[in-house]
């Protein structure tokens, strides 16, 4: 009991109808922002400056454009065989009210090889973290701990971690081979962090992309259904009266002009748009977008010579966005192995590319064994002679009293 | 012979393994032979049931033959082309415990203990299946084991034994009239079991 379901189908239903009404407004927006965006192709140049200058000052997401605005590339051809590497994390974290402080990352890992030699090896490796450097961040005299969004964190060094070693382990040099993440390359978690906190996690996790730019494995992510507006910020640039590239002034949104005489904001027909709304129209099935350069803060200052790109890449009704270090951005032909490859793993997946659905697969912790898992820490923890209940309020919780 | 998969399920009466090479489980009515924790005991078992599906509890395999992409791909070439499908798909076969070897002597009645889960199941070769064939003590235990296909596991067992030995005939013979005695009170039983070996 607890959930009113006819009070609740009411809502959904009021829900239903006001996505419906915004979806054709978003739609008319939309195509206004793409012609904006169109007339600007020629001059990325200018709007990559116009981006740098307003990187600071915007209050919005910026993407620098790096190659034309309407490119539109057609899907390479495939190499007739190849290899791809993935990894997928999941986590258990057990709460404060659980028996020690500890939490359970869970990698899965898949490599897969197409073509003359076919083969695949799927695994998984549990870690558990609860030592003291597991638990918690300190420079000596702070002390933070790791949860919530750091141990996602955590949980993205190890990824990357594993992804190099499992690099190591089985990929020769014989085909090409591409590497694959799920979701974002970006720790943009990390932006608001302190420093230390960030050096923490970011030494390795950039120390894993310096280990597959020496091995020359093209790396990539992929983003499924991605809502970032990081191009439209760009477009919004291009909307903005106040930026004056040749004058060195970017948009400031706190000193808005529009806002100060009173209109409202010219980039406002930007409102609530997502880059796929923009290009998604643009480009048909298997066709990338253009790359551009994420300009999130953190990429910016901390990622130097791995700085993270992107281009849209449109497998049926979806509109992805793939995501790739500069130094696979600036090779044309790494750019188009990482584009035919992803398109083929999600061509040979159903829409979602193959080695990343496996590795989360050999990722995810079913609730079997996660309450096997359970089982085992108290069990192990009571013939150690520790105190291994719950606390009173999670038992509570557990067994209703009846 | 070659070692063709682990024990992953075993009792008193029967056992089920999965075989390392997806697809490539013994014929149905096959001897199989699974070692034990001791070197000088050995079990027999005859293969009842194969199955293929997926690892995960629950999974099921997914039509493949017409791919996103337009492209129409069909059997071997599924596998061919999607490599991870050995991964997630697993062969496993059931066998009835029909006897054991302890110490070189063949027992054709049940073992102290199951094969260990987890131990490995070999295939049996023409001699090794034509000296265990050479009593027909098992019949009775297959014939009356319930929620399998009795008959038609014993009809295959036999069928297979005769083939492994050079007088075929003489072996199906002589199995039909042991059938015989073990069914005298079930007329159309054994007429189809007979049938079934005929030479």
């Amino acid at each position: 009991m607890g959930l009113d379901l006819a009070a609740l189908s009411r809502q959904v239903r009021e829900m239903s109808n006001t996505a419906a009404r915004s979806a054709a407004d978003t739609a008319s927006r939309a195509a206004l922002a793409r012609e904006r965006y169109l007339a600007g192709a020629g001059a990325e140049a200018h709007w990559a400056r116009a981006v740098e200058l307003s990187r600071t000052t915007a209050s919005w997401l910026l993407a620098r454009p790096v190659e034309r605005l309407d490119t539109v590339r057609a899907l390479p051809e495939r190499p007739p065989a190849y290899a791809v590497i993935a990894t997928d994390g999941s986590q258990i974290e057990l709460d404060r009210h659980g028996s020690v402080a500890c939490y359970l990352i869970n990698i899965g890992q898949v490599f897969i090889r197409y073509g003359q030699q076919p083969a695949a090896r799927l695994s998984s490796r549990p870690l558990l973290a609860y030592r003291e450097e597991d638990l918690y961040v300190s420079d000596g005299a702070r002390r933070v701990a790791i949860e919530g969004n750091y141990l996602s964190a955590r949980r993205d060094v190890e990824e990357g971690l594993a992804l190099a070693a499992l690099a190591d382990e089985v990929l020769d040099d014989g085909v090409p081979a591409l590497a694959l993440q799920d979701g974002t390359l970006v720790r943009w978690t990390l932006a608001g962090a302190e420093r230390f906190v960030q050096d923490h996690f970011l030494q390795p996790y950039l120390g894993y992309l310096e280990h597959m730019r020496a091995r020359g494995i093209a790396t990539a992510s992929y983003i499924s259904r991605p809502r970032s507006p990081e191009v439209v910020g760009a477009i919004r640039l291009m909307f903005c009266p106040d930026v004056d590239v040749p004058a060195g002034r970017g948009a400031r949104c706190a000193e808005c002009s529009d806002v100060r005489a009173g209109r409202v904001p010219s980039c406002m027909p930007c409102q609530g748009l997502v880059d796929a709304d923009v290009l998604g129209e643009r480009l048909a099935e298997g066709q990338r977008g253009p790359l551009f350069s994420s300009m999130s803060t953190i990429n910016v200052e901390r990622y130097a010579e791995h700085c993270i790109h992107f281009f849209h890449l449109r497998v049926g009704r979806e509109l992805c966005r793939v995501e790739l270090p500069a130094w696979v951005a600036r090779s044309p032909t790494q750019v188009d192995l990482v584009h035919s490859l992803v398109y083929d793993q999600c061509a040979r997946g159903d829409g979602y590319p193959v080695a990343l659905a496996r590795a989360h697969e050999q990722a995810v912790v079913r609730s079997a064994d996660r309450r096997a898992f359970l089982r085992m820490l108290e069990g192990s923890l009571a013939r150690a002679a520790l105190d291994g209940a719950v606390s009173a309020k999670r038992a509570s919780k557990e067994f209703s009293r009846l | 012979m070659q070692r063709i998969g682990e024990i992953i399920e075993a009792s008193t009466t029967r056992f089920t393994a999965g075989v390392y090479e997806l697809l490539a489980a013994p014929p149905f009515g096959a001897l199989v032979r699974a070692v034990t924790r001791s070197e000088r005991l050995a079990i027999y078992g005859l293969v009842y049931e194969i199955r293929t599906g997926s690892r995960e509890p629950g999974g099921r395999a997914i039509v493949r033959g017409r791919t996103y992409s337009g492209r129409e791909l069909y059997d071997a070439e599924i596998y061919a082309e999607n490599p991870d499908l050995a991964e997630v798909l697993q062969t496993e076969f059931s066998a009835l415990t029909v006897g054991f070897c302890e110490d070189g002597t063949i027992y054709q009645y049940l073992p102290p203990q199951p094969p260990p889960v987890h131990y490995s199941v070999y295939g049996c070769d023409a001699a090794e299946l034509a000296r265990f064939a050479a009593h027909s003590d098992f019949f009775r235990a297959v014939l009356f084991a319930p929620h399998i296909p009795s008959d038609e596991l014993l009809a295959a067992a036999i069928r297979a034994a005769a083939r492994a030995r050079p007088a075929s005939r003489d072996y199906l013979v002589q199995a039909g009239r042991e059938l015989a005695g073990l069914l005298k009170d079930d007329y159309d039983r054994l007429t189809a079991l007979l049938r079934r070996i005929r030479p």
